[in-house]
């Protein structure tokens, strides 16, 4: 599950999920079957007194941020933790350290988080953000949902949801609350857990989805647009466009994937609001079919007809007179 | 990152990736000047990069001009002189073309 990158950058996994999801659970059950390697773990507590360390006896070493939410007030102090462990993973340490998993609070908003290490000059040369996976309460997540923006946000930014407590629910209410799930995280694995370890559960994919009231902010329900790149006046045209839209409009549209071809291989891009992860060179595998390039686009209040002109108008012409064309 | 500039704070932007060999790079910021000058045109804005000096220099109709090292500060400092976001989906941006 784990491997040194060869760009020596650490691999992060942010723990998301609401107050009481389960996630210092699973978390401890992860680092008892080693499923990171060896990590080192950073846990954040919102609330001023650490409890939850005492569940995380197994990790290589641990840190607990004690001060304040890490996506808003307790920010500094966990761009301060994360330099200091680049610092010491760049010295006579170097390699003792596989991997870092960051347990957010479960007031944390994912994304921000992702936002603040990037921003940083230092972190986003050292640490590499590989998966948000987010714990979801199968009995209470249909309430925060409905009432806590702060949870939608949380699932808004998975890459991976954990659904846990499924225990004595009813599989139509567990089917349901997937397909909820699907709306708005389109592109997330969902698995299953009981105390940190992955069981199944049945379920119907026809269910429908809750209805959640949209929050006043957020008109809408989640939409996903999916853009044909193939017709792309190339790389550099599309990265423009696209920086523009997610700088005006980052609020409403909240996820982007998309897979492109530029001249220095294939690019796997990904965002979660404002905030675009930088873009992976895809390998190329020359055995399989190429999938045809594609953008999605996941978000609210976005007219389709709208995104398509756009596109059409400053991404899938080709402008004369561009020195080079795609390959 | 330049030890007596600083430049660039951060190491690539995420539009700044697509390229690997300076041709391609160079070839990349020319052929997205394009592109991010048709974005701008609406709201009279204007982009230039001479191919020398790192980032993008952006001009405002007044005279006023920035320096900016991505495509980010770009579209930041475009709302600031435009004092509107430059929105690609916006009945402005799409009604001349």
């Amino acid at each position: 599950m784990f491997e040194t990158r060869s760009d020596g950058r650490l691999p992060l996994t942010i723990v998301g999920g609401f107050l009481g999801a389960g996630k210092s659970t699973w978390l401890r059950h992860q680092l008892y079957t080693k499923s990171f390697g060896r990590v080192h773990v950073l846990v954040n507590e919102a609330a001023e007194l650490p409890v939850d360390d005492l569940l995380l006896g197994r990790a290589e070493r641990l840190d607990v941020l004690a001060n304040g939410c890490a996506c808003c007030t307790g920010r500094e102090t966990l761009v301060a933790a994360l330099r200091k462990i680049c610092d010491a993973a760049s010295g006579a340490d170097a390699g003792k350290i596989q991997a870092l998993v960051l347990e957010t609070s479960g007031l944390a908003d994912p994304a921000s988080i992702a936002n603040a290490i990037q921003q940083d000059p230092i972190l986003v040369r050292r640490i590499v953000l590989v998966r948000t996976v987010v714990l979801v309460d199968v009995g209470a997540a249909l309430d925060q949902m409905a009432e806590e923006r702060l949870a939608r946000q949380q699932i808004e930014a998975a890459d991976e949801i954990v659904m846990t407590k499924a225990v004595g629910t009813s599989r139509l209410h567990r089917s349901r609350l997937v397909a909820t799930l699907r709306n708005l995280a389109p592109g997330a694995m969902i698995t299953w857990a009981e105390f940190g370890v992955e069981t199944s559960q049945e379920i119907d994919p026809g269910a429908a989805p809750y209805s959640l009231p949209e929050p006043e902010d957020a008109p809408g329900p989640i939409q996903t647009h999916r853009l044909d790149a193939r017709s792309a006046g190339g790389w550099w045209a599309l990265s423009a466009w696209l920086s523009a839209l997610l700088f005006a409009r980052g609020d409403r549209i909240v996820r982007v994937k998309g897979v492109i071809s530029t001249p220095a291989g294939r690019l796997l891009l990904q965002s979660v609001r404002h905030h675009v992860q930088p873009p992976e060179i895809l390998p190329n595998d020359l055995r399989r079919e190429r999938e045809p390039d594609f953008l999605v686009l996941i978000g609210r209040d976005v007219d389709q007809h709208r995104i398509q002109r756009s596109w059409d108008t400053f991404v899938g012409v080709v402008s004369d007179g561009l020195p080079g064309t795609e390959p | 990152m330049c030890n007596a500039c600083g430049f660039p704070a951060a190491p690539g932007h995420w539009t700044d990736a697509g390229a690997s060999s300076p041709g391609d790079r160079m070839r990349l910021r020319l052929a997205r000047l394009a592109v991010v000058n048709r974005l701008l045109a609406p709201y009279g804005l204007k982009a230039g990069d001479d191919g020398v000096t790192p980032g993008l220099q952006l001009h405002a109709p007044g005279g006023e001009w920035v320096l900016v090292p991505d495509l980010e500060a770009l579209w930041r400092e475009a709302a600031r002189l435009a004092r509107t976001p430059v929105d690609p989906l916006s009945d402005r941006a799409l009604a001349n073309v």
